[in-house]
């Protein structure tokens, strides 16, 4: 590391702290500065018509003791318990990609599509699908199943919106596998042929172990996925509901925010979040570092 | 009785066919050279024993089995790949063990052989390292002990010494000897260097655009070549070669001088051209025919000097000197032995 601080001259230096100094400064303004406010916000009882008095901590023991952002955070450990299946899922197609399925080029372009979809598009494509009366019922009914109201059952709602999260963001994580691959040599999977391994065995003893830094990688941004990303979701297909089965901790402090006109308690839900947040990014710059180092 | 043995063996990329045809047959112990220039397919040919590549036609028989269209694993062959192709994650004795991990022998089981690998290879004191902290030289001893360990009928290396520096090249060498003295196992070997050829191989097969232009033991390749790209390709610093015309049944006329050949059995045609091979180490007789040749070059090597000249203007030409301090400028006879004098056809096809 402290290599990399000695390269260059002194101007070559200036310049650099020159071409750094706009995104700092966009940082601190727009991130920074919200953040340290926000902190202070949330021990007020500020609303919407810009009266603020100071409430101590209570924001944050009423939040501990609030049924519905305690239900937002079981829903979020929910999500976070699908990650693995997020990151293993991608990674198997693409390795089945990579090992020369026909037609994979058309797999990869087809899964990825998805990932350049909106999020409110997204969802509108669902709320056809996962009505009542939409076409993944019609299509079970073919079956002779009957129609499941996928979005408006509590015990389906959260399991319907992790699987179109899934749909949504899982061609990108092919596309990072895919790349990934090309980087493991020909050459180590041949000698464990020549070792015995058989197809499973190459896959579990090598082509995984040395997808690792992927692997992480892909761990942390679908992790961020789920944390911040679901709002869209949330709100085209679900609004939260039914009852609190799909209020993410996001959702919920828009609400409180904007609709129940509570901008101090938000604040205090949102610095939940951002301690939620701060332990991802920490683990990531964790992970990157060591793999840095290897 | 055959160790391995290819029958009209085949390789094409699509159109283009690399392998065109080969007929070998190895027997038990036996170290087996295949050596050509790059791009000849000596590395497809091995991979096609090894089973990483998909046999066109012909068959692969190992200790009489009909393998060809077996999974490498199920061939009883080891391979020791030119870029070792270690598994970088897993320690050395990983490296060494992971076969018979696969093969499901238990954990002291698999120390106790790697354990024993590593001591022929003197690398015991490396089990616990990961690749990563090896040198070159250590990662190839690993990788030759991850195939030892496997005890397999039959070794398989792919210019196993071409990553490493020139001293080390010669140490491995004479290790790989060595091992295979104490082994002896079957090994087949595969490089574009001649020397290393000569210096390892019970016999070798010289392979030029994917077909065998001549199987023999190394001696028999330097003494006795089929043709005239085996002649030219066997032997350090390369065989010098003439255009020279029939003078007579056996005779020839090179560069103004006729020379009588009586070993030839052929009967010359006399006019025609044909080309003649003497290699740079024969030129330094003391008596005999010789040639009057001008020095371009001198590579003066202190025991032998690889003299560079030209005769009759022209026609450049390598002489070892051995007794003598050459110099630049200088002319000088170069007498030789008309028994180590090779001619060859037209087609490069050696007249005996
Ligand atoms: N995967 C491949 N696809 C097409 N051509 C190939 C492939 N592998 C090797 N070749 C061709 O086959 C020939 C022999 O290659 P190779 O066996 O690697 O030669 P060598 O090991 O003797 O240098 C070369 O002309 C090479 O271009
Ligand atoms: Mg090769």
């Amino acid at each position: 590391m402290s290599d990399a601080t000695n390269i260059g001259s002194k101007a070559e230096k200036r310049i650099a702290v020159l071409f750094l100094a706009p995104a700092l400064l966009l940082l601190i303004i727009f991130r920074l500065i919200p953040l340290g406010w926000g902190f202070g916000m949330s021990f007020t009882d500020a609303n919407n018509a810009g009266t603020a008095r100071w409430v101590g901590a209570d924001n944050y023991l009423r939040a501990v003791n609030d049924p519905t952002f305690q239900d937002s955070v079981a829903n979020t450990v929910i999500l976070l318990a699908t990650m693995p299946m997020m990151v293993m899922l991608p990674m198997l197609l693409a390795i089945l990609i990579h090992q020369g399925v026909p037609g994979g080029k058309f797999f990869r372009a087809v899964y990825f599509l998805p990932a350049v979809l909106s999020s409110v598009i997204v969802g509108a494509i669902f709320n056809v699908v996962l009505r009542y009366d939409g076409s993944l019922n019609e299509f079970l009914a073919v079956f002779g199943f009957d129609a499941v109201d996928w979005l408006g059952s509590s015990s389906t709602a959260l399991g319907a919106l992790i699987a179109v999260q899934l749909w949504s963001t899982f061609g990108m994580s092919v596309l990072i596998f895919m790349a990934g691959l090309t980087t493991v040599p020909e050459d180590i999977i041949e000698a464990a042929r020549i070792d015995g391994a058989r197809f499973w065995q190459r896959l579990w003893f090598i082509v995984i172990p040395s997808l690792r830094p992927i692997i992480e990688f892909v761990a942390v941004v679908t992790t961020v996925g789920l944390l911040t990303n679901m709002f869209g979701l949330v709100y085209v297909l679900t609004g939260g509901g039914p009852g609190t089965a799909t209020t993410l901790p996001e959702f919920l402090i828009w609400l409180e925010q904007g609709k129940l006109n509570r901008p101090g308690y938000a604040a205090a839900l949102s610095m939940f979040l951002f301690v939620m947040m701060a332990g991802v990014a920490y683990a990531q710059i964790r992970i990157m570092k060591r793999n840095a180092e290897v | 009785m055959s160790n391995l043995t290819l029958k009209n063996l085949k390789k094409s990329y699509g159109a283009v066919e690399v392998i065109k045809g080969v007929d070998l047959a190895i027997t038990p112990g036996e170290f087996v050279v295949f050596v050509g220039p790059s791009g000849c397919g000596k590395s497809t040919l091995l991979r096609m024993i090894a089973g990483l590549e998909v046999v066109t036609s012909g068959t692969i028989e190992i200790a009489d089995r009909d393998v060809t269209q077996l999974e490498p694993y199920d061939r009883g062959i080891a391979m020791v790949f030119q870029s070792y192709a270690l598994y970088p994650h897993m320690t050395v004795a990983e490296n060494m063990g992971f076969a018979l991990r696969l093969a499901g022998h238990a954990k002291p089981e698999r120390r106790k052989a790697v354990e024993e690998a590593a001591r022929i290879l003197q690398i015991g004191h490396l089990l616990d390292r990961k690749p990563a902290q090896l040198s070159g030289g250590q990662r190839q001893r690993v990788a030759i002990g991850r195939s030892i360990v496997r005890q397999p009928d039959v070794f398989l290396f792919d210019e196993p010494l071409s990553n490493l520096d020139a001293e080390l090249r010669v140490q491995t060498r004479i290790e790989i000897a060595r091992l295979h003295q104490t082994l002896d196992t079957t090994m087949i070997y595969v490089t574009h260097d001649q020397t290393e050829a000569m210096t390892l191989a019970d016999r070798i097969v010289v392979l030029r655009g994917g077909i065998i232009e001549q199987v023999g033991a190394p001696t028999d390749l330097y003494d006795d070549p089929d043709n005239a790209f085996v002649a030219g390709f066997i032997g350090s610093p390369a065989m010098n070669f003439l255009p020279c015309v029939a003078a007579s049944a056996n005779e020839v006329t090179v560069a103004g001088l006729t020379i009588a050949l009586p070993q030839l059995q052929t009967q010359l045609r006399q006019g025609e051209s044909m080309k003649m091979g003497i290699r740079p180490e024969h030129l330094n007789g003391t008596n005999g025919p010789s040639v009057a040749m001008k020095i371009d070059v001198v590579e003066q090597l202190g025991a032998t000097a690889f003299v560079h000249g030209m005769l009759g203007g022209d026609l450049p030409l390598l002489v070892e000197a051995r007794a003598m301090r050459p110099k630049a400028g200088d002319m000088i006879n170069v007498p030789f032995d008309p028994q180590h004098v090779f001619l060859f056809d037209a087609n490069g096809d050696r007249i005996r």
